[in-house]
């Protein structure tokens, strides 16, 4: 049985991680004080995004890791994805293909609240 | 460890796993696992926040400038930083530097006390001027140059209800974090672990690691955008 070394992660690594984090949450405050207009979220999400990756792939050490893992969180993430979406398309677009009434469930409950209940 | 059993076998390793590696693999896949399970716990909350907001994107933007990005900020910087000592601290228990994984442990749960506090002092100051989850919200009085009557508007009671779960049920994680960094740091210092055998330490740090992604997420979500 051939005995693999645990991947030591450097201190170097370690610390342009913790400093590169340190500058993306500077960035994010940073941009939200600026008005993007309809980016101001999807900026915030893009670089919410880059950190968690550094965290994953780095601190806890998933890109030194054997694939398993990797996968097993790329099911995860795909579970999650697939649930909002599908509560997306319901929420915001139920009954659009068979529609007898006009309107969201939202815009439905405001023009008639007590109809809908 | 140095300590073997008759059969020459490590005294860390359960009789069936064929080799040390083999047993800290499964390990880390089985927290892996748990991990995704958290990931799909908090997801509800992040499905109820987008659809929420997506219904009221004017009220969760205006909602969201009555919460301190200060507070927050200093909190996001100091999860990191905990995150890293929890690195370092896996780093060191792999060069066999035991006294160096119990201070980087012990600094984690500084780190890790001071969000409560910060986070308890939100809390509070919110708590003040009737900022409460669900039917109790009533926004009133002055501070922080906001006057908190102007955050009483419909659907506003939405975006903060979901703010204390979020990060009531994260602060719940943090807390769970403390009580295992420290049963482990108590561990280490009894000499349980060696570079031989670390498993326990390496999965509390991924448990942490996950607790600060969360909070990476939570933070432009609730206090920023």
């Amino acid at each position: 049985m051939s005995h693999a070394e645990h991947h030591i992660v450097p201190i170097k690594t370690l610390t342009a991680v913790i400093l590169t984090l340190g500058m993306l949450t500077i960035l994010t405050v940073a941009a939200s004080q600026m008005d993007l207009g309809s980016f101001n979220v999807p900026v915030a999400m893009c670089i919410a995004g880059i950190k968690a990756s550094l965290v994953i792939a780095i601190f806890m050490g998933l890109r030194y890791d054997n694939g398993t893992n990797a996968l097993i969180l790329a099911i995860g993430l795909v579970l999650a994805f697939v649930f909002l979406v599908f509560v997306l398309l319901d929420t915001n677009f139920r009954g659009d293909t068979s529609a007898t009434q006009s309107g969201t469930i939202m815009e439905t409950e405001q023009l008639a609240p007590a109809q809908t209940r | 460890m140095t300590s073997h059993s008759a059969e020459g076998h490590p005294a860390h390793l359960e009789h069936h796993f064929v080799s040390s590696e083999q047993q800290f693999d499964a390990a880390k896949m089985g927290m892996w696992l748990f991990l995704v399970t958290e990931i799909l716990l908090f997801s509800g909350m992040f499905v109820t926040y987008t659809v929420f907001r997506s219904w009221h994107p004017e009220v969760f933007a205006h909602s969201a400038e009555l919460l301190d990005w200060r507070m927050g900020g200093i909190n996001t910087i100091v999860l990191l930083a905990s995150s890293f000592t929890v690195a370092l601290a896996v780093h060191f228990a792999q060069k066999d530097n035991m006294r160096l994984v119990i201070i980087n442990l012990m600094v984690t749960l500084v780190f890790a006390f001071l969000f409560l506090v910060i986070k308890y002092f939100e809390y509070t100051g919110k708590f003040a001027h009737g900022v409460f989850p669900g039917a109790a919200f009533d926004p009133h009085g002055v501070a922080g140059g906001h006057n908190y009557a102007d955050y009483n508007i419909p659907y506003a009671a939405q975006f903060f209800s979901i703010y204390f779960v979020m990060t009531g049920i994260h602060a719940f994680h943090v807390i769970v974090g403390i009580g295992v960094i420290a049963w482990i740091t108590l561990r280490v210092s009894r000499g349980e672990f060696s570079s031989a055998y670390y498993t326990p330490v390496e999965l509390t740090g991924l448990y942490w690691h996950l607790v600060d992604i969360i909070w990476i997420f939570l933070f432009p979500l609730l206090y920023l955008i």
